[in-house]
């Protein structure tokens, strides 16, 4: 499944990656803590949604994203 | 919502405490809950702070003023006693899971206050914190982790502005701050602001949890 942040941005501001908390390949855990965004004002922990593994990151710590962009890939188990 | 009143305490010791709160309210082990504080003198910087925007280190470090990292959003900020800092730890899968929406409502929550007490202050499109008279009296910094809130606003009351001014604050170089004591003119009743922020959150928050109930909106 592709990440986006459609429902967590809801097209209203920009944000930036600050870190990961999982590095390609890792097995994911439905609710863990995946990576943090920061908004002009907010830092944000964004959970994982599925039980999975994560297969690619296309948006790293300090890539600009939007509610539009992919940020990751994840293999659903 | 709970208001918890600490009094003066540390910016370390009560960033454990609002992890300790946070928590307990993911686990749902208790309510909404308002930390109101005033800190000894401390700089804090945000998640994506510049060094540029701290104008006089030498300053901070002759006043044995710590210059400290934290995990929020926003820029560098100045704390100091007759600073209120309120730390709503709040679920906002109750009253809506929006980032930029719960910044709003902390800016027309504070801004509420602040005319009750005789403060003609507001939101200003376009740019983030209250304002008042073009001058900006209260900053936001937040942090969310399962859409669970913590960090959270600054209102200058009685402070001294003199640390503003050995900043950028907010990251912007053509700020001006103020604060309650220089719009009104004088030295106020610091616990009279406290409960006229903890009347409007309490109402803000209570209000929107009903509001989200009557319209059937699930957590």
């Amino acid at each position: 499944m592709e990440l986006k942040l459609k429902d967590i941005l809801k097209n209203r501001a920009g944000a930036v990656v600050t870190l990961w908390h999982a590095k390609e390949n890792a097995i994911l855990v439905k609710r863990q803590d995946l990576f943090e965004i920061t908004t002009d004002k907010a830092t944000f922990d964004v959970e994982c949604p599925v039980d999975g593994v994560l297969k690619k990151i296309y948006k790293k710590a300090g890539d600009k994203v939007t509610s539009e962009d992919t940020l990751a890939e994840i293999i659903v188990k | 919502m709970e208001i918890c009143d600490i009094g003066i305490r540390g910016f370390e010791d009560t960033l454990a405490f609002q992890l300790e709160m946070l928590k307990k309210r993911i686990d749902g082990d208790i309510p909404d809950t308002l930390i109101i504080v005033e800190h000894p003198s401390v700089i804090t910087l945000g998640r994506r702070s510049l060094e540029e925007n701290i104008i006089d280190r030498a300053y901070f470090e002759g006043k044995n003023i710590p210059i400290v990292l934290t995990g929020r959003g926003g820029e560098v900020t100045c704390h100091s006693p007759g600073q209120i800092v309120c730390y709503p730890i709040i679920d906002l899968k109750n009253i809506g899971k929006d980032i930029a929406g719960y910044i709003d409502f902390l800016e027309v929550t504070v801004s509420a206050a602040l005319n009750e007490i005789g403060v003609n202050a507001g939101r200003v499109d376009g740019k983030r914190g209250v304002w008042t008279q073009g001058k900006k009296i209260a900053f936001i910094g937040i942090a969310i982790k399962k859409w669970v809130t913590y960090h959270g606003v600054a209102v200058n009351v009685n402070n001294s502005l003199e640390p503003f001014l050995k900043i950028h604050p907010c990251g912007h170089k053509e700020i001006e701050v103020t604060s309650v004591m220089q719009q009104l003119g004088k030295t106020t009743d610091i616990n009279g602001v406290k409960e006229a922020l903890a009347e409007k959150f309490i109402s803000g928050i209570e209000g929107t949890v009903g509001i989200k109930q009557k319209q059937g909106v699930s957590a």
